[in-house]
């Protein structure tokens, strides 16, 4: 690819059209959604970090015709969120360190949708739960046991 | 505020809680997002949700953004991620026959390097349009107006005599070369507006 300097007046106007174009074709929608996005913004959040997805694995786009659910884990210090998305069927278990067991203290999930309410779901007494009707697009869950709460990145599902 | 400001400025104030800010960030990268989305092949309803969820996640990741100027960069990596994953997760369902190869390793390659070469000189090229002093940039802008308009239009738009258009042409053009973002040099100084340095 030439260098700018290489490019005559004609093929940077030419190139910065392409430029300005892509700008002009930007989806209205994804505009009005992104600008929504900032109404999400908390500034104390604690946040769990992504530990595993079985997206991101080798392999994982070409194990196409194996019906292996997709396996998420995030954690933060103490706590684990383990999560298998299957179709519309989102199954999970909550992991204290130090093997305590989860279900000892009362344990809630939150499953937040930009575009929807939230939905809540109690952890039984083992440390598991599950969402049903999860609809694909972006979700992130907050675990909320013995006044800590712990929020997950977002993630498309 | 608006695209033209530095990132220097518009990631403190997005992070203090700045509507406009973030949403001149917002119209900064949505191009970049787009057509790395497009690159991958997705599917209208992946490519809107993937978009949205790098959104999602810049508004949670601001606070930990410690170098403005590391923003593109994250928005580059975390959509080209964000877009693998979809097209692993959904491949369980829908074919992907762009993907070839195994892992992720073997998946970047589908996305031509070149095309992305290509997505980020047309983002360089959006910022130093940016850059330039506003009377050149609308000057170039109605150059580029889509349908595309006379020289007498657009002397009578700017206020400027027909014949000064060509040599006005050019010397925008040799602005824009010598700018920041087309020299390579990054964004310029916190606190030095394009305007105020350029004008």
């Amino acid at each position: 690819m030439k260098s700018w300097d290489e490019l005559t007046d004609d093929e940077l106007l030419a190139a910065l059209g392409e430029a300005v174009a892509e700008d002009r074709a930007v989806d209205e929608r994804r505009r009005a959604a992104a600008y929504g996005a900032f109404a999400w913004r908390r500034v104390d959040d604690e946040l769990a970090e992504l530990l595993h997805d079985s997206a991101l694995d080798a392999g994982a786009a070409v194990r196409s015709s194996v019906a292996a659910p997709r396996a998420l884990a995030f954690g933060s210090t103490g706590l684990t969120l383990e999560l298998e998305v299957d179709g519309e069927q989102v199954l999970g278990e909550v992991v204290a360190a130090g093997g305590a067991d989860a279900g000892a203290a009362p344990t809630t999930v939150v499953l937040q949708r930009p575009d929807a309410d939230a939905a809540t779901t109690e952890v039984d007494a083992a440390g598991f739960f599950r969402f049903d009707g999860v609809t694909p697009g972006p979700a992130r869950f907050v675990v909320e046991r013995g006044g800590r709460s712990l929020t997950t990145p977002w993630v498309t599902i | 505020m608006d695209t033209t400001y530095p990132l220097a400025v518009l990631v403190p104030a997005a992070r203090e809680g700045d509507q406009d800010a973030w949403n001149a960030i917002v119209d900064r990268f949505l191009p970049l997002v787009g057509a790395i989305v497009r690159g991958h092949r997705l599917s209208e309803a992946d490519g809107d949700d993937v978009s949205q969820t790098v959104w999602l996640r810049l508004v949670e990741h601001l606070g930990s953004l410690r170098e403005p100027d590391a923003l593109p960069g994250w928005i580059r990596t975390t959509t080209r991620n964000e877009c693998l994953r979809v097209l692993a997760a959904r491949g369980r369902t829908r074919p992907v026959d762009l993907l070839a190869g195994t892992g992720l390793d073997a998946v970047e390659p589908a996305v031509a390097d070149e095309q992305l070469l290509a997505v980020e000189r047309r983002q360089l090229l959006r910022e130093a349009l940016a850059e330039l002093p506003e009377g050149r940039r609308e000057l170039l802008l109605l150059l580029l107006a889509d349908p595309p308009l006379g020289y007498e239009a657009i002397s009578a738009r700017l206020g400027i005599p027909i014949g000064s258009i060509g040599p006005t042409r050019a010397r925008a053009l040799e602005q824009l070369r010598r700018t920041r973002a087309l020299r390579g040099l990054g964004p310029e100084p916190v606190g030095v507006t394009g305007d105020e340095e350029l004008g």
